[in-house]
């Protein structure tokens, strides 16, 4: 890629801009290197690896019981996919079998940190288009009250680790279900109130319709998924193109959108989702069966058969993909991570070529990337 | 539920303490420096003292506005941050000091001790002067809405001009010289977009800004903004925000004259009553292109373009730090001042009361209590307070930091235009509005009897 930058045939009036990776609004370390003509985006070149911590060789170096406590800190806002994709790859080699209600409390923590995940993103979002001091505190504190639950099952409010090979750490208590039930109750009428302040404000439209075509080529193309592809009318759910944990059992939609999507159908495909999320949450709770939540013995020794295994979840970025060798050790051969915010901010190229320099925010936060998550 | 009621009481409270205390500080300097002192001198010098006396009384407003600038902008800024707090869920700034009075404090001592950097490569001079170019304006600027905001009291009359709005928008149309310069000295790419940006901005949105601002001139008959001031007494039928005097005939009529007052106003009977309702819907539409002119104007969101942060950092006072910040950061407060009181003075009645006197003067107490004052020690002998001047005085305040509270729920509430969007929204609705707005004024006044 370096080479490509001499490439270029440098006119007096562009300009190259160095963004990031100190700029306010990169979301972490990304550098984005311009070239503008005027206000005009003539090229884009992401530079990643600010954020590089060798988390796959870490998973070489590390007992598999030290690893899953490692492992949330890959995308920190969705810490229970990482540690679910994990889980379901080595139970795979292990064949672990996890009792039904670890899977249902799985279904429902997870659903319950894509909540929490989409609430940042939403408030993010707005800061990326100006809308500085205003409303992004209001998803904070719905998520504020998602994290007071997740404490109280796993101890901690970002980097879980609950999900844990073979089922889950705890089992909650029934007053822990009485405030989710709570929370579910009040939460529709807060999506409401984001939804009055932002979804038809004049401003907000002007800066997301039309902006930041993903058309259903670029996005196969560059293996683009999550709400990314899903607003741009591809059906690709994990969840329900290839089921997996008790997802057959429940009964959701898949937000998917007729046309090719611009940012404005991203941000409706999360908030979308976020209701569908609820309902999912709804009925894990009712159909919660009771009985054992671990089906393998946690200790600091535990090992894995021999063997290897790939196990992909639906995550709020996208598909998220682990591939695990074991050599029946306590530590792992190998292991590779299909991280959905590389691939998804692979397409960002394509997407602002041309477009102005106010656009580079509002499409490079519609995509939703982790900068952890990309770098590892 | 989030209940905020108690966060309520202590912005108030705040509030209230910082106004006492700056109103009071500003006044006393100006009594002591205009009107005490002076006294003093004539009864011990006799005529020598003439020539002191007049250098001392030309002196007291400038030196009035700049005492205030600077405890107002650290007031604004506190306010600012606590009710964007409010508004958002927040706590805000509540530890420094009493309900956090102090923070602002700290802040400027803060920026005043911090490393004052000139970057590499940067117009060191050019960098220097931006700031000081930006702040000017606001400074003088200010001075001819003095005696319109004070009732037209002796003390800051001398600096009234005939042309007082006129130089007021000429004062406002500087600091764009300072923001492309800041951009153009600092030897940085984002502040050079920025710097440019709000050139364009600027340019683009003083049109309507102008435009709207003479049809008040138009319905007004002056420049002169006393003048303007007083014509709008009499409460808010009076004001030039409904229809800038069209309703004089209304109030008249409700003040006594009965149908011979509307009879008289609008003499042409049905056609003069439609150009008196377009007169209404016209200036109302001014009054909001006016503060969505200046809110471009000032830089504030959603046209907070040139220091969009998402985008360029922090626009063209991205490669400013210490005092040079400090200064820009006062004058963007001190402009959002100016224009809160321009918007007062032009369209909401200046200092006047928006209950007409024909209500006011029937509840049973007030003109005992305004007789009261009048005949106090402070009035009568020491010339502390001018009743008329007071209550002028408090409500100047009022509609000035109302204004400037709607501002900051406007900052709280909306997100940020494209720099194409601003443009176009410029100059395909709010220029071809404006002067249609300026049309319909120019033929509809003709039918009515403004201002009595």
């Amino acid at each position: 890629m370096a080479t490509e930058i001499q490439e270029i045939d440098l006119k007096t009036d562009e300009m190259i801009i160095n963004m990031g990776p100190q700029h306010p609004a990169t979301h972490g370390v990304l550098r984005l290197l311009l070239t503008l003509d005027g206000e005009t985006v003539k090229h884009v070149e992401p530079v990643l690896g600010h954020l590089h911590r060798a988390q796959e060789w870490q998973g070489q170096n590390r007992t598999w019981f030290q690893y899953q406590a490692l492992i949330d800190r890959v995308d920190y806002l969705s810490g229970m996919f990482t540690s679910w994709a994990m889980a379901r790859s080595c139970e795979q080699i292990d064949g672990t079998v996890v009792p039904p209600r670890a899977e249902y409390l799985r279904v429902m923590v997870s659903e319950m940190n894509r909540i929490t995940s989409h609430l940042l993103w939403l408030g993010t979002y707005l800061i990326d288009l100006g809308a500085m001091f205003g409303f992004p505190f209001y998803p904070f504190r719905e998520r504020e009250k998602l994290f007071d639950l997740f404490e109280e099952i796993a101890g901690q409010r970002m980097m879980f680790n609950y999900i844990r090979i073979g089922g889950v750490l705890r089992d909650p208590k029934p007053e822990w279900f009485d405030k989710l039930k709570r929370f579910l109750d009040e939460f529709p009428d807060r999506i409401d109130e984001y939804e009055t302040i932002v979804t038809q404000n004049p401003i907000f439209l002007k800066r997301t319709k039309g902006v930041g075509i993903l058309t259903q080529a670029v996005a196969k193309d560059y293996g683009v998924t999550g709400p990314c592809i899903r607003s741009s009318g591809i059906p690709l759910d994990l969840r329900r193109t290839k089921p997996y944990s008790v997802y057959p059992e429940l009964k959701f939609d898949v937000i998917t959108f007729d046309k090719e999507g611009d940012t404005w159908d991203r941000y409706m495909a999360r908030i979308l989702e976020m209701r569908q999320s609820i309902e999912i949450i709804r009925q894990c709770i009712d159909k919660l069966p009771s009985g054992d939540i671990m089906g393998k013995k946690q200790m600091a020794g535990m090992r894995i058969k021999a063997g290897e295994g790939f196990a992909a979840v639906e995550s709020p970025r996208g598909i998220l993909g682990c591939y695990v060798i074991s050599g029946g050790g306590e530590k792992a051969l190998r292991f590779r991570w299909r991280n959905p915010s590389f691939c998804n901010l692979s397409v960002l190229h394509e997407l602002l070529k041309g477009c102005p320099l106010s656009d580079i925010m509002a499409i490079f936060g519609s995509i939703d990337v982790i900068l952890p998550d990309v770098d590892r | 539920m989030f209940s905020n009621g108690d966060e309520i009481f202590k912005i108030s409270r705040l509030t209230i303490v910082w106004l006492a205390g700056i109103f009071t500080i500003v006044w006393m300097v100006c009594w002591a420096l205009g009107i005490a002192l002076p006294m003093l001198l004539t009864q011990q010098l006799g005529d020598k003292a003439a020539l002191t006396n007049e250098i001392l009384r030309a002196a007291t407003p400038v030196i009035a506005i700049l005492v205030f600038i600077p405890i107002n902008a650290m007031f604004m800024v506190l306010i600012e941050r606590r009710a964007l707090a409010l508004w958002t869920v927040r706590k805000g700034p509540n530890r420094v000091g009493p309900d956090g009075n102090f923070q602002t404090a700290a802040d400027a001592v803060k920026l005043l001790l911090k490393e004052d950097i000139t970057p590499t490569g940067a117009d060191a001079v050019m960098h220097t002067f931006a700031p000081i170019l930006f702040f000017a304006p606001s400074v003088f600027g200010a001075v001819p809405l003095l005696a319109a905001v004070t009732n037209n009291h002796p003390l800051f009359r001398v600096l009234n001009l005939p042309t007082g709005i006129f130089f007021v928008l000429a004062a406002g149309a500087l600091p764009v010289v300072a923001l492309v310069m800041a951009g153009w000295a600092s030897n940085n790419k984002y502040s050079l977009v920025g710097g440019l940006r709000s050139a364009a901005q600027a340019i683009s949105y003083e049109i309507p800004l102008v435009l709207s601002l003479i049809t008040v001139c138009l319905m007004a008959g002056t420049l002169d903004l006393v003048k303007i001031t007083e014509q709008q007494a009499g409460g808010i039928l009076n004001w030039n925000l409904l229809g800038g005097g069209a309703l004089t005939g209304l109030n008249n009529a409700l003040a006594g004259g009965g149908a011979k007052a509307l009879a008289t106003s609008y003499f042409m009977g049905p056609i003069s009553y439609v150009c008196a309702g377009l007169l209404v819907i016209s200036l109302i539409i001014s009054f909001w292109l006016y503060l969505t002119g200046a809110c471009a104007e000032i830089n504030r969101i959603p046209f907070d373009l040139p220091e969009a942060e998402s985008e360029l950092v922090s626009g063209y006072n991205t490669e400013y730090s210490g005092m040079k910040f400090a200064i820009f950061f006062l004058a963007e407060f001190t402009n959002l001042f100016i224009v809160s009181s321009i918007t007062t003075v032009m369209f909401l009645g200046g200092g006047d009361n928006p209950i007409p006197p024909y209500i006011l003067n029937n509840i049973p107490g007030i003109p005992q209590m305004v007789a009261a004052i009048r005949d106090s020690y402070f009035c009568s002998t020491l010339h502390i307070i001018n009743p008329e001047t007071f209550f002028a005085t408090l409500w100047v305040i009022a509609k000035v930091y109302g204004l400037v509270i709607f501002a900051v729920l406007i900052r709280g509430t909306l997100p940020r235009f494209r720099i194409d969007q601003l443009m176009a929204f410029g100059w395909k609705r709010l220029i071809p509005l404006s002067l249609i707005v300026f049309i319909i004024v120019v033929f509809a006044r003709e039918f009515v009897i403004c201002h009595g």
